[in-house]
């Protein structure tokens, strides 16, 4: 907040621009964190137990043909919701001539079954205030149908959602009008900055890899027919590497009953399990402005390739993002919002797959204060690097991610997305039981250490949506700037 | 100290006293609690569940941006993020590390008529939840560096939330046009100009006036115990002094005589977009429910008649919503939908207005009137796990409508509602004269960037 501490950043960040344009520089001398803002007057009572929480497991099942049952009763409230996960059938998988297929096809089952239409469909899951909605996103190695209703209405819901998912009917008609939809939508969402911020770092840090791939192409969608639908779904839609988790008001014996009932009949395929491979390892720092003409904030994202979910390192990086950019106690609010008023929120995540993912700090904030903000924001990863982490933030990031799970306990959800998350990626049973003691296992050194290998600034990727005139020049300071619109198109 | 998971029988057993207190006539789940009103005017709401280590803590203010006075739009919201930024036993910032680093959630909001404030904590922290609440509303921290912070983070959201927007200023512009009583005619987060003119001496006013504990309700939800938290509220809060009751703020709105109706252009836009608002009668309305079912009808889903006729079978829009706003006073139920590429604004306005005919014309469906049902009574259960939104709720209750138990009348209160009524708001409200239209546009920006 002070004048001093000011100067100091702003003489540290010059360093870092030379960092990110060029060869690794000289460390600069440490400066204290530049997140003065607090004063904790410790007057608050607070307690200093750690409730420990152990979440609810499943009961869990197989199927003859491969599909995983997964049932925590819940009895707290008279519903249910469902997750069924058909691992191979995402837009990881989709052709390499119509990339988009897999979320078309996803969209499609609602459209109408050999029973049902698609009216039919949706009046008789509304009738009943329920829903059954099925996505597979664009770089998703899954399809994902989730559906929820009254416990009074389980069963009948669950008799929509296997029609919708077993035997869809593709109805032309519906195709047609499912593109017109689509295209609007494809339109709209060009004109929203934070999209456009994602998609050009989709492809900077992932381009040829499914990740690199946020939305379809129009042309991928105006070609699609009802036969490459069907196709896609009689390969793809297998219960082979498939799981239902099933949570609330029911017992393990009632949901495994209707879940034979329904899908015992769904053939097993004999499909290898699914397999990925990692995106190209990025090789060079990138800088981009997407042009959105009328803006008048710069929507800034900062990030890297990072890790996979098993990574060992997952552990270490959770806590080091929980730091940078986990929240209102994270420095990048505190820093960019709380002390500078740049903006509205700044934050970080990781987004670890079983390929390796990202890391992304992400902020919009007013187009004048565009190479203030981006200076600071990139300060910050310095510092993560070069400086360890004082005990008392230390502490209380580990405290925090490790506490909130009484929260997590609280949430119909939070239990079935944990299973979920390690029948995906074939994690012990007691993984959950064990991470609050691995996360408190995370030493400072470990964290710095984290930051230097994946905060990398000759492997980092700037990405600003806003006014050209505003950012251009700011970018341009930072390395060779590729200039793109809002279309996509590059234009310069 | 350990907390074992839920079992199914502990939990039975809860449900099951819980549901022999309910009265017969109730349908579905009954929520217990206790109301209690302190020396100083402070109402204090408790509902014990102890299905997880968790607890809510719920502020709930009187005051909203219809209390603003002219030259100070967006003041409420504002002063809402100055909520944050310490007091006597607070510091800034400290409030945020808190409650995250002990596990917890938290957040503020600000609405036309009342600003919220809520911790979600695990339940071994009832007592930082409490200090807190109570040491902002006792003794906040009113500074100008402070101030000028939260200006800025407040003109930002601003530009995030509206001026970065495609159809910033048509949400924003509807109101203006709709609304002729200023309390209600200005948008919340407010305007540049009049975010920069608020000083320190409005931000002590306020706080002075409005975040009295006479002005507010208090709901604690979730892993307590009632008799054990009473004292620990009472001992926190009720040293607090009360205020003379704030100014009443008029808010009757003129009958409108004549549709109103504006077009704009929107550089940022890439579809056009219709907006129609009807003015329909307040949320403490006997008309309210009715309101709601009509919503339910027109725009509530792929089945809904706006999804049906408009985008799918017509392909006009790409997308409809509807629904009433939150609005304690004269309401406004918006309908939006943005245009299909090739379509015109006309076309959408047309068949939009034309469903509009036909609910008035009927006949409206059983099995849409059962959908309406099925949706309250699914909106409450699914509210059951959440100590926030039962917190939340119970305070809105209390303030809004006086009637805490009305909480318990959600299922019922849908269920009462016939076609008939459905029919009879759609006639009463949803006229030509009593609409106001916002076309919005796409306009090419300048080339360049400007």
């Amino acid at each position: 907040m002070s004048a001093r501490t000011r100067l100091v950043i702003i003489a540290s960040a010059a360093a870092i621009v030379a960092t990110a344009a060029g060869p690794a520089g000289q460390a600069p001398p440490q400066i204290p964190p530049p997140t003065q803002t607090i004063t904790m007057k410790g007057k608050a009572p607070v307690s200093n137990a750690v409730l420990k929480v152990s979440l609810p497991k499943p009961l869990e099942a197989d199927l003859p043909n491969g599909l995983h049952v997964m049932v925590i009763q819940d009895p707290r409230a008279p519903q249910v919701t469902i997750q069924l996960v058909i691992r191979g059938a995402g837009g990881y998988y989709d052709p390499p001539d119509q990339y988009g297929l897999a979320q078309f096809t996803a969209a499609n089952l609602r459209e109408g079954t050999a029973r049902r239409t698609s009216t039919a469909i949706a009046e008789q899951l509304e009738r009943l205030a329920a829903t059954v909605t099925v996505n597979a996103a664009m770089s998703s190695e899954e399809a994902t149908l989730n559906a929820s209703a009254l416990r009074e209405h389980f069963d009948e819901v669950l008799d929509l959602a296997a029609d919708v998912l077993l035997s869809p009917a593709f109805p032309e008609q519906e195709l047609t009008r499912y593109k017109a939809q689509t295209r609007a939508q494809l339109q709209q969402q060009r004109a929203n900055p934070t999209f456009l911020a994602f998609e050009r770092f989709s492809r900077a840090v992932a381009d040829g890899h499914p990740d690199g791939r946020m939305a379809p192409a129009v042309e991928a969608l105006d070609k699609t027919t009802r036969d490459a639908l069907a196709a896609f779904h009689k390969s793809h839609y297998v219960p082979d590497h498939a799981a239902i988790a099933i949570t609330g008001d029911i017992t393990m014996a009632a949901a495994l009953k209707a879940v034979q009932a329904r899908f015992g009949a769904w053939a097993k395929a004999g499909a290898p399990e699914p397999s990925v491979s990692d995106p190209v390892a990025v090789a060079d720092p990138g800088v981009f402005l997407v042009a959105r003409p009328a803006s008048v904030q710069t929507s800034l994202v900062v990030g890297v390739q990072a890790i996979r979910y098993t990574d060992a390192d997952f552990y270490a990086m959770t806590v080091l993002n929980k730091i940078i950019g986990g929240g209102p106690t994270g420095r990048l609010f505190r820093h960019l919002r709380e002390e500078k008023g740049y903006t509205y929120g700044a934050s970080s995540q990781i987004d670890a797959r079983r390929f390796r993912g990202t890391w992304i700090a992400s902020t919009n904030v007013r187009s004048e204060v565009t190479e203030a903000a981006l200076r600071d924001l990139l300060d910050e990863l310095r510092q993560a690097r070069e400086i360890r982490v004082p005990d008392q933030e230390f502490a209380d990031a580990k405290r925090s991610i490790v506490s909130a799970f009484a929260l997590a306990f609280e949430s119909p959800q939070a239990p079935v997305t944990n299973a979920l998350t390690r029948w995906r990626y074939g994690l012990p049973a007691d993984y959950w039981d064990k991470y609050p003691e691995r996360i408190m296992a995370i030493t400072q050194d470990e964290v710095q250490a984290m930051a230097k290998k994946y905060l990398d600034p000759k492997k980092l990727q700037i990405i600003a949506v806003g006014d050209r005139a505003a950012a251009e020049a700011v970018l341009l300071k930072l390395g060779r700037l590729q200039v793109f619109d809002a279309d996509g198109r590059k234009i310069q | 100290m350990t907390v074992s998971p839920w079992t199914a029988a502990a939990l039975a057993a809860a449900l099951v006293s819980t549901l022999a207190a309910a009265p017969a006539a109730q349908t579905g789940p009954t929520i217990k609690f206790t109301e209690t009103k302190l020396a100083n005017g402070l109402r204090v709401i408790l509902s014990e569940d102890h299905t997880a280590p968790v607890y809510s803590i719920v502020v709930h203010y009187n005051v909203g941006s219809r209390d603003e006075r002219q030259g100070r739009t967006g003041f409420a919201h504002l002063f809402e993020h100055m909520m944050f930024k310490g007091s006597e036993n607070v510091g800034p910032g400290e409030h945020f590390m808190l409650i995250f680093n002990t596990g917890g959630n938290m957040n503020g909001t600000t609405n036309k008529d009342r600003t919220l404030y809520f911790e979600t904590l695990p339940s071994n922290q009832l007592d930082l939840g409490i200090f807190l609440e109570a040491d902002r509303m006792r003794s906040l921290a009113i500074t100008k560096e402070n101030l000028d912070n939260q200006r800025n983070a407040v003109q930002e959201e601003r530009r995030q939330g509206l001026d970065n927007q495609p159809y910033g200023r048509t949400d924003e512009v509807i109101d203006e046009l709709a609304y002729d009583n200023p309390a209600y005619e200005h948008s919340v987060i407010g305007s540049m100009a009049d975010l920069n003119a608020a000083s320190v001496e409005d931000v002590a006013a306020f706080f002075k006036t409005y975040y009295a504990p006479n002005n507010a309700v208090l709901a604690i939800v979730g892993d307590i115990d009632p008799k054990v938290t009473l004292e620990k509220v009472r001992k926190a809060f009720e040293p607090i002094p009360a205020q003379p009751a704030p100014p009443k703020v008029d808010m009757t709105e003129p009958k409108q005589t004549a549709e109103r109706r504006l077009s704009l252009d929107d550089p940022l836009a890439r579809l056009a977009r219709v907006d129609i608002a009807f003015k329909v009668p307040p949320r403490t309305s006997e008309d309210d429910d009715a309101v709601r079912v009509l919503g339910t009808i027109l725009s509530n889903g792929r089945s809904s008649r706006f999804f049906q006729k408009v985008v799918r079978e017509q392909q006009l829009a790409a997308n409809v919503t509807a629904g009433r706003d939150s609005a304690v006073g004269p309401g406004l139920f918006f309908v939006t939908a943005t245009v299909a590429p090739g379509k015109t604004a006309a076309a959408v306005e047309a068949a939009v207005l034309a469903e509009i005919e036909r609910v008035k014309a009927g006949p409206i469906e059983d099995w849409e009137i059962e959908k309406a049902r099925n949706n309250s009574k699914r909106t409450v259960v699914g509210g059951l796990t959440s100590s926030l939104n039962r917190g939340t709720q119970l305070a809105e209750f209390a303030s809004i409508f006086n009637d805490t138990a009305r909480i318990n009348q959600r299922i019922d209160r849908i269920a009462r509602v016939t076609a008939a009524d459905v029919q009879r708001v759609a006639a009463a409200y949803f006229t030509a004269e009593n609409r106001t239209v916002v076309i919005t546009q796409p306009k090419p920006a300048t080339k360049g960037g400007q």
